[in-house]
């Protein structure tokens, strides 16, 4: 092995974000073991290096072994990475707690809060597992380019500089920087609140309402997270980051952002429902969104542009009443610190 | 027992084969210490044994460049070692603790022990007044298998009395623990503390050498089995808010510990970590507390009012008489023992993940098989154990009608004053302001409606006061109240409620601070809570 960990690292879920992050890992020297519950999916990555139902262009690297047992999956790994969706991060989280050991690294690439509980990941894993040493890897990172070998960025964040260098390490590679923070708690709610706002875009988008109204839009969601996040503990500046307004960017303008596509979806006039099937996968941002009121309401934060995409989602307003009714709230201060 | 004498030159070697591992860092730390040295007797030029302070650091000044700084630094560091060691005598123990509780209450405080011998009969009953509740079942044992560490919450120089007290009666060991310089003063206080493991603390001291040596010699304490207390808010909380910021550096030597243990190959290399809480329904201090807070908080915001003296140790005896009188309970609560990282530890000693699952917590200290000191590894490690200690303090406070009478009547004054921030609220509060009772009583009823649901979220506890009849604990507070403070806090005249000491009204709502109450903002100024 030529890695910087002797140990092999262990990668729980095979949706696309997962498998192209067993890729990197393996891609950087290490044996990799890709756990999926679906043994026919795992079956598929061994016998053919593809994840069809994932991301089939990506021909996966030979180091990659497919997995469907946890225990075998987790078992002398000296890194666990978790990209399970954020509401059945709990039921996963809470079987590796039987298989985890303390002197295991665990790293989430889970961009979401938990419904109800309004956790963080970081939050869920240490609520059901001995794990101490974690850390997020978030950023504006479409699984779809960097499995074509497209340069992009991330960030590892965790209160244990060990475990950023330890991210670092195995992530890394000649199209792929890996940057160190160590705001846990910015990056995990930059990470889920973009995804509203991408909600929000995607809608302006469908909607043809022109680019200085998606930028009017899309900074004062930024404006809004950035509030939220504060009043929750993150530190302002890492919404200024990769992992804020980095991603919010990526995740406002792509087509590949499947939360982008489900406002899109909703602004030519689909149901939610049928918006989110004809997706196929999960888009974070639906759940997000009422976490994200929740919170607001909370904390005493005014989020006008979150509030809308929740009444959108959730309350059946139209999406041109919505934004009518933006337009028309009294414009305070542009930034808070302003 | 190991001596202190013996623990003192562990902590100094440790110490200084760490510094001299710098190299070249060693004139560096002497320097340092001069200059730290100077700073702290210019700004106490009388404090005790100053002149030989002083003598000894210009002494050091001047040797310094002329000779090896290696041999001064060996000279401070062992300096700052015997200054800081005590000793554990268990004939002395057993003396004290046959007087208890007057016999600590009178070392702790400075009281003269012929003062309190006269009123045996009063304080014996004292016994009945503290509650002893919570996770103390497997501490007995918990204390053989390995070193227990207390960590209670800290608002009265009563709290380290009362903690003897409660570990004696609970037939627990006897406990090492920091005490500050100034409860050394005294030739027979000093004696008698020296010898039942007390080691001095100098809070002035602001040179890391002596804050290295401080730490290095509790951590040998605690790996030698030495069983340990520590008040880890650091000071008193002069807001009366339950803390919520821990001295880390204090905490940290419980993960050392352990791990030198584990290194060491020792038998029982386990340390336990113990959250306590002692609550009081009035605190002996409070005023002088209170007004401290407001004046560090505030600056120039804030003026101050006489003092009524209520803060003098010497009133102890009579501050207890009259808790006696009221029926009065003191509660200390133990929560559940936890390892250096902040997991619950069961009876047997093992450490349990949150689903309850036994782990191994060696691995957390191990990278390649081996177990390594990386400090910035072991500090996150302690800011978790920091943040289970906090939520333990805040699960176990157990709230007193006084706290939630004084959060009433000061959110009653609130109202209608929106915006006004703390230092304003006060001030438009002066001494015989009246407040309707009737209002006060309603936002008294909410709030303990709000407090029973907090409770079954394990954010708060109720004392048993709180559990009963609504009216009852009103009329509790109200008798309470007029039971210390020079002025009542609060009293009743007609359909209203008289304010007396507004700082004290404030001080004592500041325990509930934090749950959200009656939807009420905070009113701990931010750079201070």
């Amino acid at each position: 092995m030529s890695g910087p960990f002797d140990a092999p690292i262990a990668v729980l879920g095979a949706g696309n974000w997962g498998t192209v992050l067993a890729h990197l890992a393996a891609q950087s020297g290490h044996e990799v073991r890709l756990w999926s519950r679906d043994a026919a999916q795992t079956h598929e990555i061994n016998t053919t290096r593809r994840n069809s139902r994932a991301i089939a262009s990506l021909e996966i690297d030979p180091r990659v072994r497919g997995e469907s047992d946890l225990g075998a999956a987790v078992d002398g790994a000296a890194m666990v990475v978790v990209v399970i969706p954020a509401q059945a991060f709990r039921e996963v989280a809470r079987k590796l707690g039987d298989v985890l050991d303390p002197r295991q690294i665990v790293l989430h690439a889970t961009k979401g809060l938990e419904l109800r509980s309004h956790r963080r990941m970081s939050e869920v894993l240490e609520e059901e597992t001995c794990a101490r040493q974690v850390g997020v890897l978030s950023g504006p990172n479409i699984a779809a380019e960097i499995a074509e070998g497209l340069p992009a960025g991330t960030v590892v964040t965790s209160r244990f500089p060990h475990v950023v260098k330890a991210g670092k390490q195995v992530f890394t590679s000649g199209r792929f920087m890996v940057f160190g923070a160590s705001d846990v708690v910015g990056v995990e709610l930059c990470g889920a609140l973009k995804n509203v706002v991408a909600i929000a875009a995607g809608i302006a988008s469908g909607m043809h309402i022109g680019e200085n109204a998606m930028a009017l839009l899309v900074t004062r969601g930024l404006a809004e997270i950035t509030a939220l996040a504060s009043a929750m503990g993150a530190r302002p500046g890492t919404l200024a980051g990769l992992a804020g307004a980095g991603d919010l960017m990526v995740t406002c303008r792509s087509q590949h952002s499947r939360n982008h596509r489900v406002g899109e979806a909703l602004a030519k006039g689909e149901t939610l429902e049928r918006a989110v099937a004809r997706l196929g996968m999960v888009a974070e941002g639906v759940t997000t969104s009422i976490a994200a009121r929740e919170l607001a309401i909370e904390h005493g934060i005014e989020c006008p542009v979150l509030d809308s995409v929740h009444r959108i989602l959730h309350e059946g307003v139209a999406p041109t009443d919505a934004l009518e009714a933006l337009l028309r709230m009294r414009a305070g201060r542009d930034v808070a610190w302003a | 027992m190991i001596s202190g004498k013996e623990i003192a030159h562990e902590a100094a070697r440790r110490v200084l084969a760490r510094s001299k591992g710098a190299q070249g860092r060693s004139f560096e730390l002497v320097a340092e210490s001069v200059f730290h040295e100077r700073e702290r007797l210019m700004r106490n030029p009388h404090g005790r044994a100053s002149e030989a302070d002083r003598a000894f650091v210009e002494g050091i000044a001047r040797q310094l460049g002329a000779i090896g700084a290696d041999g001064l630094l060996e000279d401070i560091v062992r300096r700052y070692a015997h200054e800081i060691e005590g000793r554990f005598d268990p004939k002395v123990y057993g003396f004290a603790t046959r007087v208890l509780p007057l016999g600590l209450t009178a070392l702790l405080n400075g009281t003269r022990a012929r003062d309190a011998l006269f009123r045996v009969p009063e304080l014996r009953s004292l016994s009945d007044r503290v509650s002893i509740s919570g996770e103390t079942a497997p501490l007995a044992r918990l204390a053989r298998l390995g070193t227990l560490v207390f960590t209670p919450t800290h608002v009265s120089n009563l709290d380290s009395l009362l903690f003897g007290y409660t570990i004696f009666r609970m037939g627990l060991p006897p406990v090492a623990y920091g005490a500050g310089l100034n409860l050394f003063e005294s030739r027979t206080l000093g004696y008698f503390m020296h010898h039942l493991g007390a080691y001095s603390v100098d809070r002035s001291k602001t040179d890391p050498l002596y804050r290295a040596v401080l730490k290095e010699y509790a951590t040998v304490l605690l790996e030698r089995g030495e069983h340990g207390l520590f008040f880890p808010g650091g000071t008193r909380s002069r807001s009366f808010a339950v803390e919520s910021k821990l001295k880390k550096g204090l905490l940290g030597t419980t993960l050392a510990a352990y791990r030198n243990n584990l290194v060491a190959g020792r038998a029982k290399p386990k340390v336990f970590v113990v959250p306590v809480t002692c609550s009081y329904p009035l605190v002996l201090e409070g005023y002088s507390l209170a007004e401290e807070y407001l004046l560090r908080a505030g600056r120039e915001k804030y003026i101050p009012h006489d003092d009524d003296g209520s803060d003098n140790a010497r009133f102890w005896l009579s501050f207890f008489e009259k808790l006696l009188a009221l029926d009065a309970e003191v509660h200390v609560r133990f929560g559940a023992a936890l390892d250096p990282f902040g997991n619950r530890v069961d009876a047997d000693g093992t450490s349990r993940d949150p689903r309850g699952r036994p782990i191994d917590p060696a691995g957390y200290l191990e990278q390649r098989g081996r177990i390594t000191e990386d400090p910035t590894r072991d500090q996150a490690y302690t800011e978790i154990l920091e943040r289970e200690i906090v939520r333990a303090y805040h699960r176990d406070n157990i709230a007193m009608p006084t706290w939630l009478l004084a959060f009433a009547a000061l959110e009653q004054h609130r109202r209608g004053r929106e915006g006004h921030d703390v230092f304003r609220l006060l001030r438009e509060l002066v001494r015989g302001t009246r407040l309707p009772i009737e209002p006060v009583r309603a936002l008294f009823n909410e709030a303990l409606d709000e407090l029973k649901l907090l409770e079954g979220a394990e954010r708060v506890a109720l004392s048993d006061e709180l559990r009963g009849d609504k009216s009852a604990a009103f009329d509790r507070a109200i008798a309470c109240f007029a039971t210390w403070h020079k002025d009542p806090v609060l009293r009743v005249k007609d359909s209203w409620l008289i304010v007396g000491e507004p700082s004290l009204l404030y001080y004592y709502r500041n325990r509930l601070e934090g749950l959200g109450l009656l939807s009420a903002p905070s009113l701990l100024p931010a750079e201070v809570q």
